[in-house]
């Protein structure tokens, strides 16, 4: 069973299961530099894959509804700024709220506009890249997927170019840190946070999209199940870098693959055990009993000017 | 506040228009089915009473600085350990001869513990070792909905049939005050334990030292007040409260325990809060208000196809309108994570 | 005054909430001129200077730059036109280096990306030309408090800022800090830079300013040339008298010993001492005056004696009970009382009522039914009574306590600690921020405490508080306590130049 096989099968489910999660912490890693939790990237990833989903079934394309969760996505990100910054209310109850309202909001745009009809898309087929998916090994665990997953690989890495090697990063690091120092040097609070929030959305909005297009092919009210807090997980335990956040979502990723295939062959490790895994491993890192504690000081906290 | 609330009903009120219903009567005809009748209002208080225990963890969790929100997972083990009690531990049940008497001081105790532990589990991170309890407590959600997960699909499974446990013992169930509603007496629970947290907050030393340690932690410190411990206190009171919650689903209403039994009453509860203001005596009318709602909005959907979702696009609205009123009127509650971010460094003279 | 000013205030006008910060403030600053901003605690020279900075917005009035009138709406805008401000507290971000802090926010070169290695040359070459060395690539959480503030010099430099503005920047340095300071200053004037420099010390601006505007109750008193005045004559302008305010006070006739301290030391979160080895003896009846310049120990000393601040060594005996390890219930318990500095975030919860801050601390001894339930009918008694003995201002003791005055929330605080404090009073900054009248209201009520036997240690950074009320006192710079001396032994003179850690006999160290 521990064969190379076994192996290689395991590493690509794990990746494509750490797709969808991985592209929405991206944003949410933005989000949460600039100062800003947004809970409710539950209530975004189902809306993004609701738009994606009526956007793909209204055109006949299914690369269309990818790109229509986004644009969903930005929407509910500019929604969510305007409570979040312009209101400066406190984030976690609209993100909470939001969450129960995105739900609503969901669930009776999908009856209002599906009805009891809902056709199935396309799924957006696995692209084997050229060459590197004959790589041994590496080509089934990496090359081998749809492109949404090549997409957010690429977004990793910009997302860890933009955030550590550029002046908007650091202004958006500034903010999240110590939000009256930024703005004494000509940064605006709210500008960076909005930004941020945007992203998340976006980021969110296309893990949905990701959901719907790559994976499922289908729209349920149920379809995101905790795929928003996973990626608030996986930021958390990749300590607000893009790159450990492709580690951390790997080690989700990982944990949920295995469960899979752990229950063809054998029950008596409970699945729950490796589901479980990871949110206790996430609960340490956040406590700073796993190392130290990176979380941004001015997380969570609103800034006002006067 | 009460224009906020009407907004979010006007809003809400569009919605029903697409589907040939106009608002008013469709409000009227919600309302009338949640509290027209004895019976519907026997369904809106079976709705209500988890939402009252939930809420009042989070009164007593928020007033004490901490946003704890893992109610859900406190719920589902609170449930848990009211099931592992009613079963005697295993599908076949042990010969254990607990007469009514102590098996429900019993029951609820074992519930109340558990939501209790699990609640301080989150406590102990935050005041020992200042982990963020609104993130620790979110993935703690997680890991309680895979111990009953795992629970339910392995040692309490009722052999040979659906992920979840047999049907527990009748003497096990909480009577029913009115039988046409099936409403059990978890009302009755989640009203005294208002009642008590009411008299804690509002009349005791220990709720004082309570709400200064969650306004001002540092003025509470100061006044001698022992922080760590008034916090840890209300996290436990808060866990176990919800933990009720999943007893009363339990023993009150499906007689089983099943995977998904919260069903998002945790974080329903923390709405009905906040609508309440974090007022203790605030919180039963509107969680009797939301259960209502909910109760309304199932009938709705039954009888006109209206989808449910509208309820819970009201319900969270209502409390949108009032926070995006509330900063208008710089109405402010005492919400944990919602004071300015302060420079930690010496600061400057009044 | 043929040039064009540089900068200039043309009747700008600011209120927060009841108060004018700014009434009418006009004044301006040359090119090239090392201008002083005198005046008390309260005058409305920071709020002036946030305005100038684009911090806050003036209700009404104008800012010239180069004699045009311009809009400074945010810090951004001030910063393009060359005005630059070091802040009372440093505006740093911890985690980040100091090259990293100081490019933040700037847009430099092409392309959206960060050239570290670039900016670090760039900085090194100011820092070396300033006199101000400092390692670009340090991470700013662990430098000294004196180098974080060259960082802030240098982030102005790095700009080109033609305009610096220095908010009380000597507070929290050492006289060697303070002379490097004002050379840097100096080679900037050189260079045809403006400095504000914003303070209360008379001797700082004869040392370095060429002009000083006097500020008083949020108004300009008058601009004036250094070279033509005198301390004398700036603080007489500064307070508005020529005699400061003084309180009837018999000689006090000290008891037996409340409050014994030995050896007391303690460390801040980074690890760095705060307090190094703390002797005193504190007797019934008598007021012992902590001098000094904050930061030098003063918070740590006061949050140690209560119990805030656990400590590293040492021991502190109340009577003859070891109290070094107790809570702070216990101490309070045992006749300690404290009114602290930040007398809005740590002397009182503001957003509960003026009744609920009266019994903090002392909520357990307002209960009836044996402890379980809070007497609320006691809880308004000892509220009325507290407003009534101490002239607290209040339409009611429902009213929540940050609606109150600064003065009369004082008045509270001060009631309530006095009020349970049988033994030990500590006392840190009492009248800070407050008008004259709270001042006088302050200073008798605790000559009478005095009086009443009880023990009292204030510390405060006001020298005319310290002449006027202690019966003994000493000097705490950098951690150390200088050995009590009696109030009529001492001149301002020597407790100025004690303060400034000047004296070898007190610390055993040259200057």
């Amino acid at each position: 069973m521990l064969n190379q096989a076994f192996f290689v099968t395991w590493l690509a489910a794990s990746v494509g299961l750490a797709g969808p999660v991985l592209l929405a912490a991206q944003g949410e890693i933005f989000a949460e530099r600039a100062g800003v939790l947004n809970i409710g990237l539950e209530g975004t990833i189902l809306l993004g894959a609701l738009g994606s989903y009526l956007a793909a079934v209204a055109t006949g394309s299914t690369p269309l509804g990818f790109v229509a969760g986004g644009v969903t996505g930005l929407a509910v990100g500019a929604v969510l700024a305007l409570f979040y910054v312009g209101a400066q209310a406190s984030q976690v109850v609209v993100g909470i709220v939001f969450n129960i309202l995105a739900a609503g909001v969901a669930s009776y745009v999908y009856d209002l506009a599906a009805g009891t009809s809902a056709p199935t898309i396309g799924l957006l087929r696995p692209v084997h890249l050229p060459v590197l998916s004959a790589l041994p090994v590496l080509g089934p665990v990496l090359f081998r997927h749809p492109l949404p997953l090549y997409l957010t690989l690429l977004i990793v890495v910009l997302a860890q170019v933009v955030l550590f090697r550029t002046r908007f990063g650091l202004a958006l690091i500034a903010v999240g840190e110590h939000p009256r120092a930024a703005h004494a040097a000509g940064i605006s609070v709210a500008r960076m946070r909005v930004i941020g929030v945007l992203l998340s959305g976006l980021g969110g909005g296309l893990a949905g999209a990701y959901l719907v297009t790559a994976q499922i092919g289908l729209y349920r009210d149920n379809i995101v199940s905790g795929e928003g807090f996973i990626a608030l997980a996986i930021v958390i335990f990749g300590r607000w870098s893009p790159l450990r956040s492709l580690l951390a979502a790997l080690v989700f990723g990982g944990a949920d693959a295995l469960q899979l295939s752990l229950q063809l062959f054998n029950d008596r490790v409970p699945a729950q055990v490796l589901l479980c895994l990871p949110y206790i491993l996430t609960i340490l890192a956040v406590s700073g009993l796993l190392g130290g504690r990176a979380q941004p000081a001015a997380l969570m906290l609103p800034y006002r000017k006067e | 506040m009460l224009l906020a609330a009407l907004a979010a009903f006007a809003v809400a009120g569009l919605l029903f228009i697409p589907y040939g219903t106009d608002p008013l009567s469709a409000y009227a005809f919600l309302f009338a089915e949640a509290f027209g009748s004895l019976r519907g209002f026997g369904f809106t208080l079976v709705q209500a009473t988890p939402l009252i225990l939930i809420a009042q963890g989070t009164v007593l969790a928020w007033r004490a600085g901490l946003g704890y929100v893992g109610f859900e997972g406190c719920f589902v083990l609170g449930a848990a350990a009211a099931a592992w009690l009613a079963l005697g531990g295993t599908p076949d049940g042990f010969p254990y001869a607990l007469p009514p008497a102590l098996f429900f001081p019993a029951v609820l105790a074992l519930s109340f513990a558990a939501g209790a532990v699990w609640a301080g589990m989150i406590g102990v991170l935050r005041v020992r070792f200042r982990g963020n309890e609104v993130l620790t407590s979110l993935m703690a959600n997680y890991v309680a909905a895979f111990i009953v997960q795992y629970l339910v699909s392995g040692p309490m499974r009722q052999p040979g049939s659906l992920p979840q446990t047999p049907r527990l013992p009748r003497d096990t169930w909480l009577p029913y005050l009115i039988p046409e509603a099936r409403t059990h007496a978890g009302i009755l629970i989640a009203l005294v334990a208002s009642g008590l947290v009411a008299v804690l907050l509002r009349a005791t030393p220990t709720g004082y030292e309570i709400i200064a340690s969650g306004i001002n932690a540092r003025a509470a410190r100061y006044g001698g007040i022992p922080v760590a411990r008034r916090q840890m206190l209300a996290i436990l009171l808060a866990g176990g409260l919800a933990a009720l919650a999943g007893l009363g689903a339990v023993l009150g209403v499906q007689h089983r325990l099943m995977d998904g039994l919260a069903g998002g009453a945790g974080f329903v509860g923390i709405v009905v809060a906040l609508l309440a203001r974090l007022d203790p005596l605030a919180v039963v009318p509107a969680a009797i208000l939301y259960g209502g709602l909910e109760v309304g909005g199932a009938a709705m959907q039954r009888d006109t196809g209206v989808p449910s979702a509208v309820v819970f696009i009201l319900e969270s609205l209502v409390v949108l309108f009032i926070l995006g009123s509330g900063l208008l009127r710089g109405w402010r509650l005492p919400l944990p994570w919602s004071g300015r971010w302060r420079a930690t460094s010496r600061k400057a003279a009044e | 005054m043929s040039a064009v000013p540089l900068a200039a205030l043309r009747g700008i006008v600011k209120r927060f909430g009841p108060v004018l910060a700014n009434d009418h403030v006009s004044l301006d600053v040359r090119p090239g001129e090392v201008h002083a901003i005198l005046g008390e605690n309260g005058a409305g020279k920071s709020t002036a200077m946030q305005i100038l900075y684009g911090l806050y917005r003036p209700d009404a009035g104008e800012i010239h730059w180069n004699g045009a009138p311009v809009a400074i709406a945010d810090p951004a805008d001030a910063i393009a036109l060359g005005i630059g401000m070091v802040h009372q507290e440093f505006l740093l971000v911890p985690p980040m280096t100091v090259t990293e802090n100081v490019v933040l926010g700037l847009r430099e070169g092409r392309g959206p990306m960060l050239d570290r290695s670039g900016a670090a040359a760039r900085l090194a070459a100011i820092a070396a030309r300033h006199g101000l060395a400092v390692d670009p690539s340090a991470r700013i959480a662990y430098l000294p408090i004196g180098v974080q503030q060259r960082v802030e010099i240098l982030k102005l430099l790095y700009r080109d800022a033609r305009l610096l503005i220095l908010d009380e920047p000597t507070a929290v340095l050492t006289p060697q800090e303070k002379d490097a300071l004002f050379a840097t200053l100096r080679s900037l004037r050189a260079e045809g830079r403006s400095v504000v420099l914003v303070t209360h010390k008379l001797h700082e601006i004869m040392a370095i300013a060429d002009r000083v505007t006097v500020m008083r109750g949020g108004r300009v008193i008058d601009t004036l040339d250094v070279a033509g005045t005198s301390e004398r004559d700036l603080a007489r302008r500064m307070v508005g008298r020529e005699v400061v305010l003084r309180v009837a006070r018999t000689p006090a006739r000290p008891g037996a010993a409340a409050l014994r301290v030995e050896a007391l030391t303690a460390r801040d979160a980074a690890g760095r001492a705060t307090l190094r080895g703390i002797d005193l003896m504190l007797h019934a009846g008598e007021i012992l005056g902590i001098a000094g310049v904050e930061g030098n120990g003063q918070s740590e000393l006061a949050e140690a004696l209560l119990g805030l601040l656990p400590v590293t060594g040492g021991r502190i005996l109340l009577g003859r009970e070891d109290i070094t390890r107790r809570p702070v219930a216990a101490r309070r318990a045992r006749g300690m009382g404290f009114i602290p500095a930040d007398r809005r975030g740590t002397g009182s919860i503001t957003a509960l009522s003026v009744a609920a801050n009266a019994v903090l601390g002392e909520q357990r001894r307002h209960t009836r039914a044996g402890g379980m339930l809070l007497d609320r009918g006691a809880i308004v008694a000892t509220a009325r009574e507290i407003v009534a003995h101490f002239g607290v201002r209040t339409p009611n003791v429902a009213l929540p306590a940050g609606k109150l005055s600064g003065g009369n929330l004082q008045k509270l605080v001060l009631g309530r600690e006095v009020r349970r404090a049988s033994r030990v009073l500590v006392v840190e900054q009492p009248t800070r921020g407050l008008d004259i009248g709270a001042v006088e209201a302050v200073w008798q009520a605790l000559l009478a405490e005095r009086d009443a036997g009880r023990a009292i240690l204030m510390i405060s950074a006001e020298l005319d508080e310290i002449m006027n009320l202690a019966d003994r006192i000493a000097v705490l710079f950098e951690g150390r306590l200088s050995t009590p001396l009696p109030a009529d032994a001492v001149t301002r003179e020597q407790l100025g130049l004690m303060m400034a850690g000047r004296d070898p006999a007190a610390h055993g160290r040259a200057a």
